[in-house]
């Protein structure tokens, strides 16, 4: 319908619409800097991330050993678990990777985790 | 008066309209009422806002068109183009949020997030339909999401205990966030004001401090809902690319 020469006005106003949109995208990725907001955002969502892991972990391992009806390895098991859990969110949050579970160094997709990245990064300074 | 003291009597549910169906209580309490309140606001916002449609907006206009512009924008940068086929659960997410905090500063009024159960609920619609959402787009091939590449197999044993951990984790962190902070928050502004009530002349000085919390509270409330916003982006993104 619209690949028609560009006389038709609604064709014309199909490609006026998409330049703008083109020109938007690339002003927003080449606009930077960090906002406070962002920062103190970052802030409180690493905040919680080591304490809620390790709290939510060790619940799980008591309750498996309450269930059990005996022992304690659940809880050792799960809080260390925990822990690693919960350390390596807020390494991932904080080294820019977002929030990604079993990232890959050689990722050959698309433009978005790129993009994530560099929203990340403007992030951080 | 010393129960209208006590500093957590404000996230008390009362019933207004008591309701039975079967064995279950499904009265409409003041959290609901307070729900309906904002789900209504942001209706009128939107509709209203964008009725008369002029190229140069006026007040609500710019209010709606400014919330929308900011959800599209941490969508396109967070996800990519892909992400905006989810534009609208992120919208009424982030506003449903945002105007529940924002309405829970009106004294006397409910904060409806202050309540685990309500952000539970947010969180794991969130958590499962990324999850489903995540299996529809790749498959089993998605289970990969728990293997790190390049590691010794040895390794794995460990490794990919923590990982399913740290993705089970995700609904647990995003309800605790919200959660915490308002009712951290408006405990902190409730002990304040009891201060206040109880020290005469001197009041002037909690309540100055009150003044200054309740700033934080503004900033806080619209924070919240934009880390829910944007950790339901980076979900997404993840599940969408997986890197």
């Amino acid at each position: 319908m619209s690949e028609d020469p560009p006389s038709d006005p609604l064709a014309r106003l199909g490609e006026k619409i998409d330049r703008a949109q083109l020109e938007r995208t690339t002003r927003r990725s080449a606009k930077s800097g960090p906002s406070a907001q962002q920062g103190i955002g970052f802030g409180y969502r690493v905040g919680i991330e080591l304490v809620a892991a390790v709290i939510i972990a060790a619940g799980l391992g008591w309750a498996f050993d309450r269930w059990l009806g005996r022992g304690h390895w659940g809880l050792i098991v799960m809080f260390f678990l925990g822990v690693a859990a919960g350390m390596l969110n807020v390494y991932r949050a904080v080294s820019g990777l977002g929030m990604a579970i079993g990232y890959r160094p050689h990722s050959d997709e698309g433009a978005g985790s790129r993009q994530t990245k560099d929203a990340w990064d403007d992030e951080e300074c | 008066m010393a129960i209208e003291l006590h500093p957590l009597h404000q996230f008390t549910i009362e019933r207004i309209v008591p309701l039975r169906i079967g064995g279950l209580d499904v009265s409409y309490t003041n959290s609901a009422l307070l729900m309906t309140i904002v789900v209504i606001l942001i209706t009128a916002l939107t509709v209203l806002g964008t009725r008369r449609a002029a190229l140069v907006p006026g007040r609500w206009q710019s209010v709606a068109e400014m919330s929308y512009e900011f959800v599209a924008d941490m969508i396109q940068s967070n996800v990519g183009p892909e992400g905006m086929a989810y534009f609208t659960f992120i919208f009424s997410l982030f506003m449903f949020i945002l105007f529940a905090n924002l309405l829970g500063l009106i004294p006397y009024s409910f904060t409806v997030t202050s309540h685990i159960i309500v952000t539970f609920a947010l969180a794991a619609v969130v958590f499962v339909g990324v999850t489903i959402i995540g299996f529809v787009q790749h498959g089993l091939h998605f289970l990969r999401f728990f293997v790190p590449e390049g590691v010794p197999k040895v390794l794995l044993l460990l490794l990919v205990p923590i990982e399913v951990l740290s993705y089970f984790i995700r609904p647990f962190t995003l309800s605790i966030r919200l959660f915490a902070n308002m009712l951290a928050g408006h405990t902190m502004l409730a002990i304040f004001a009891g201060f206040a009530a109880i020290l005469g002349v001197f009041a002037i000085f909690p309540l100055g401090v009150n003044l200054l919390l309740l700033a934080l509270e503004l900033l806080v409330a619209t924070l919240q809902a934009y880390v829910f916003a944007i950790l339901t982006c980076l979900y997404l993104n993840d599940a969408i690319h997986m890197h």
